[in-house]
């Protein structure tokens, strides 16, 4: 009801200008520009290149969710790896063949089985949340890092499903206006999937920056910061672990719904063993990296992990000693690895905030020109 | 019929219901307060003190911070053509009690529990009423049969608007010029304070000459203008800036939190038009120079280099009389672009298009710092007993060290033997409430003001002042010394608060100086130096030697017999319940005599007693 008073972005005469989504001038046109770039990005970067930075935009997804979990309500969890596992098969089985090897219901409305991946996660999520949310910490940590295991081995076990070990089924198909975007055509397989990502990446991040600021928001803060201290402000525990759990396997179902759509095919041990773990880890140090309950950060985070391949086959032309054979070492497959873990340790020791925290003190240090406080 | 602030306020709910009139901050928002609004609790506190029984003239005392109900009240009291008086949040209860009993007024106005207590506490039989705004440890508590909520009082008021259509602008038409609309009362740094009666008529000469004939500010300020309002508003100043500048030209008036939080209300509001006491912009330019100076070492390097184009920017200006020359204009410019916009934004002065500075003497080189980073500051010349019609510096006519020109319409002379400013208009008030003798000594037969400052001409236009008529120091050796002058060159020092010069009747002049905690605390941290309290603070050793050096630096400027020959620390920060300060921080020098007589004995080499 109150308009702005303008040239003076900080009276504020409501409280939803206080709390609106972009609720200065400066954060309306920068977004407004960084979606502008994605979206021209594609006509001007490379194809393999490209995949890539898709790649982060469909982990971006999860990322987020996990930060939903992980950064926003304060519940490690490193079993997001499992409900990526549940989407990526729900996706598959909603929109494969209905004749083929493995099961299929042959619907092929792209949103329906993005949806459909994210909604089978959270039912996932719901049934593991009354487990995880009588625990804390470093309990709840190894509870959820089971659920990668259980998950790993049903994966294999139900051939009809995954298609069976070493074998493996394909993704689904993204056929948008009957157009199938994994075709060459106008333009390559890659750029139209990218923009597909990009929109399907900014619907779910508006909704979480929105469920952030929202009532769920500020009670999963509150539970972070101190469950108890919640509980006795009224903040129901219980309701809103549970409420963060689904949230976050739902982002993770809509992450594992798109994660094998560029490549076309996958097999459960992507999802088993030490690759399950691994991509577990790895949406911890996406969130770790981006910084600890923001989407921005989560995003941020996703692309360096995405990237990180990339990153680390470009090293040995800048130092000698590290070789791209397999069989030789250090090379550059365990520099990868060790650079995961690299980047976690230093992160927590010398940016806890993240990326997102470095942004921050960069916006800061010109937000408080010519002072420093 | 006669223009009033009440019937100013009635025609812009007419012409601008929608436009804002008032924001008050509560819960962290900015409120807004339409004209319509504004008039509509105008119309029911007027019924409301209708049906309190309060008659024409009857006396409505205001004893609260700045806020909507102020102004609300005054508005209605002047509609039913009462007389307002307000009262400082700061004035202990002895004080309230000389005040509320020597006005005699019948409703009172108490802002909060605080305030409620003061006037419970003291004997004035003749209020009848006492209404408190803030609730908060009062409902419920006390049941002293005169209390009142603001919230029932205006409820009462609308119910007796029902009952009695019309009764308030029945009044409103009856109002003549020369009815009592407020009793201002004087600071009173030497006996009990006078109440200035300002009439009617006093008011609307005064913001016609500032809104109309003579505007301070081309385009004149209006509906687009926003101020904030801080100080105390039973002050004449505030009270034109306030509530005159509100009704007279519609500007938006934007209530600060409170004294403390100003710089942070400045920048929220980023106000086009600032009015702020010597103390005020003295402190946003210590704060400047805090901030700047603890910023890291890029930003500072950059600040410095922008400061020092801004001195020398300022000081082309001071010489041009404000206005730039395109050297200045273009150095400004790019300046502005990389430093001066972002300072300004931080500082909440971006938007100011007018500044200005009265109520005390400033020194030269605050008002140079504030010039150069492209914040005109105008200094104004004024006091109750006028309205705050005098003089002005105006935009591209400012000449520094004075505080400007006759305002159109306002005679102003000079007088040839004691050097006394002299002024007469029709803003020249009606007398002192029930104090002939006062107002006989102060408005001649013939309508002039006796202001009691000494003043000189310069140049034949502008008008520079001396000081005080009754505070000039005549030393043993037979000399006029102006103690404000040297005073206000020490005050200019950000480490400095407070400088009492003293050297009546004495071989020599001294100083009493109370160092400002902020700064100073800021100082002894950045060199490792531990203290405790202020008192020990003052009297560190490396503290003295500071002092001590500016002393001197102060010395170099002025002619032998007006240096500075020795001083003390004063122990403690001076304080308006202590005594020391009067209402509006001013000091009173009587109470300094006895309270730091010790010092002062000790720096004439005399026999201590205490």
């Amino acid at each position: 009801m109150s308009t702005r008073v303008s040239g003076r972005p900080e009276l504020y005469t409501a409280y939803g200008q206080d709390m609106a989504f972009l609720n200065t001038r400066p954060k309306q046109l920068g977004v407004l520009a960084v979606v502008v770039v994605a979206a021209l990005l594609p006509l001007t970067v490379s194809d393999d290149l490209l995949k890539l930075l898709g790649t982060g935009l469909v982990l971006a997804i999860g990322a987020i969710g996990l930060n939903l979990l992980t950064g926003y309500a304060g519940q490690v969890s490193l079993g997001h790896a499992f409900f990526v596992g549940v989407g990526a098969y729900t996706a598959s089985v909603m929109a494969g063949d209905p004749d083929g090897r493995a099961m299929g219901l042959g619907i092929t409305f792209v949103p329906a089985w993005i949806l459909g991946a994210g909604v089978v996660a959270a039912a996932a999520g719901a049934i593991v949340a009354p487990l995880a949310t009588r625990l804390r910490g470093l309990y709840l940590a190894v509870v959820t890092l089971g659920l990668v295991i259980i998950g790993g081995y049903v994966f294999t076990e139900w051939a009809d499903l995954s298609g069976g070990a070493q074998v493996g089924r394909d993704a689904p198909k993204p056929v948008v206006l009957g157009a199938d975007l994994t075709v060459d055509g106008a333009y390559t397989q890659e750029q139209k999937l990218f923009w597909l990502f990009l929109v399907v990446l900014v619907v779910f991040a508006v909704l979480a920056r929105n469920i952030g600021r929202s009532k769920i928001g500020r009670a999963f803060a509150a539970v972070r910061d101190r469950d108890v201290a919640a509980g006795v402000m009224g903040v129901e525990l219980a309701k809103y672990k549970l409420i963060a759990f689904v949230l976050s396997s739902f982002y993770a179902g809509v992450c594992g719904s798109l994660l094998f759509v560029a490549n076309g095919h996958f097999g459960p041990e992507r999802f088993s063993g030490g690759y399950g773990l691994l991509l577990s880890v790895q949406f911890i140090a996406m969130v770790l990296i981006g910084g600890v309950a923001t989407v921005s950060g989560s995003i941020m985070g996703a692309f360096l992990i995405a990237l990180l391949p990339r990153i680390a086959s470009e090293l040995p032309s800048f130092l000698p000693f590290v070789t791209t054979a397999s069989n030789e070492h250090p090379n550059v497959f365990e520099i990868e690895v060790g650079l995961y873990g690299l980047l976690i340790i230093a992160f927590l020791l010398f940016e806890p905030r993240g990326l997102f925290g470095i942004w921050h003190r960069i916006r800061t240090y010109w937000k408080s020109f010519p002072f420093s406080y | 019929m006669t223009t009033t602030i009440a019937s100013l306020v009635r025609d812009r709910a007419v012409s601008l219901p929608k436009g804002v009139a008032m924001r008050h901050k509560e819960y962290g928002i900015w409120r807004e307060y339409t004209w319509v609004d504004y008039w509509d609790e105008v119309l029911d506190a007027a019924h409301g003190l209708l049906a309190l029984g309060v008659a024409a003239h009857d006396r409505v005392s205001v004893h609260s911070e700045n806020r909507p109900e102020w102004l609300v009240l005054d508005l209605a009291t002047v509609a039913v053509r009462g007389t307002t008086v307000g009262l400082y949040p700061t004035n202990p209860a002895a004080e309230v009690e000389y005040l509320v009993g020597h006005c005699g007024s019948v409703v009172h106005l108490a802002e909060d529990q605080e305030q409620l207590d003061k006037i419970l506490a003291v004997d004035v039989p003749e209020v009848r009423t006492i209404v408190y705004v803030e609730p908060r440890g009062i409902a419920g508590h006390y049941d002293d049969p005169r209390l009142m909520s603001w919230s029932d009082f205006v409820a009462a008021g609308a119910a007796h608007r029902a009952a009695h259509p019309g009764a308030v602008e029945a009044l409103m038409d009856q109002a003549r010029p020369d009815d009592v609309m407020t009793l201002v009362y004087t600071s009173g740094t030497t006996g009990p304070p006078k109440g200035a009666m300002l009439t009617v008529a006093n008011a609307e000469f005064a913001m016609r000459t500032v809104f109309e004939d003579n505007s301070f500010v081309a385009p004149a300020p209006g509906p687009k203008d926003l101020t904030l309002s801080y100080l105390p508003l039973c002050h004449v100043a505030e009270r034109f800036f306030t509530t005159w500048f509100n009704a007279g030209a519609g500007v938006q008036t934007n209530f600060a939190e409170s004294i403390d939080t100003v710089p942070q209300n400045l920048r929220e509001v980023q106000p086009t038009l600032f009015f702020a006491v010597p103390r005020i912009w003295e402190k946003l330019l210590a704060t400047a120079r805090i901030k700047l100076d603890s910023a890291t070492r890029g930003k500072r390097l950059f600040a410095r280099f922008w400061l020092r184009q801004a001195s020398s920017i300022g000081r082309t200006l001071v010489d041009n009389g404000g206005s730039h020359t395109t050297g200045t204009r273009i150095r400004y410019a790019i300046g502005w672009l990389v430093f001066f916009r972002a300072l300004k934004t931080r500082l909440g002065l971006r938007r100011v298009r007018y500044a200005s500075c009265g109520a005390a003497p400033i020194a030269p080189e605050v008002l140079e710092f504030f010039m150069g980073i492209g914040v005109p500051v105008h200094e104004v010349y004024g006091m109750t007993e006028n309205s705050a019609i005098a003089t002005a510096n105006r935009p591209g006519r400012v000449r520094l060290g004075t505080v400007g020109e006759p305002l159109h319409g306002a005679e102003v002379r000079i007088d040839d033997q004691t050097g006394e400013i002299l002024t007469r208009h029709p803003s020249v008030f009606a007398g002192y409430w029930r104090n002939e003798k006062a107002t006989a000594e102060t408005i001649t037969a013939d309508g002039w003001l006796h202001t009691g400052d000494v003043g000189e001409w310069v140049d034949g236009t502008h008008v520079a002042i001396t000081d005080r008529m009754k505070d000039l120091i005549i030393t043993a050796g037979g000399k006029n010394v102006s103690p404000s002058e040297i005073e206000n060159a020490l005050k200019a020092s950000p480490f400095v608060k407070e400088a009492v010069v003293i050297g009546d009747g004495r071989r020599f002049l001294t100083a009493l100086i109370g160092i400002e905690l902020d700064t100073v605390g800021e100082w002894a941290q950045r060199r490792d130096l531990a203290f405790t309290t202020y008192r020990d603070l003052s009297e560190k050793p490396e503290v003295v030697a500071l002092v001590k050096d500016l002393v001197k630096q102060v010395n170099e400027r002025f002619a032998a017999v007006e240096q500075i020959k020795d001083f003390r620390m004063l122990p403690k920060e001076l304080d308006h319940e202590d005594g020391e300060l009067t209402a509006t921080q001013k000091v009173k020098r009587s109470a300094i005599d006895a309270s730091f007589g010790h010092l002062i004995a000790q720096m004439y080499g005399e026999k201590v007693s205490a």
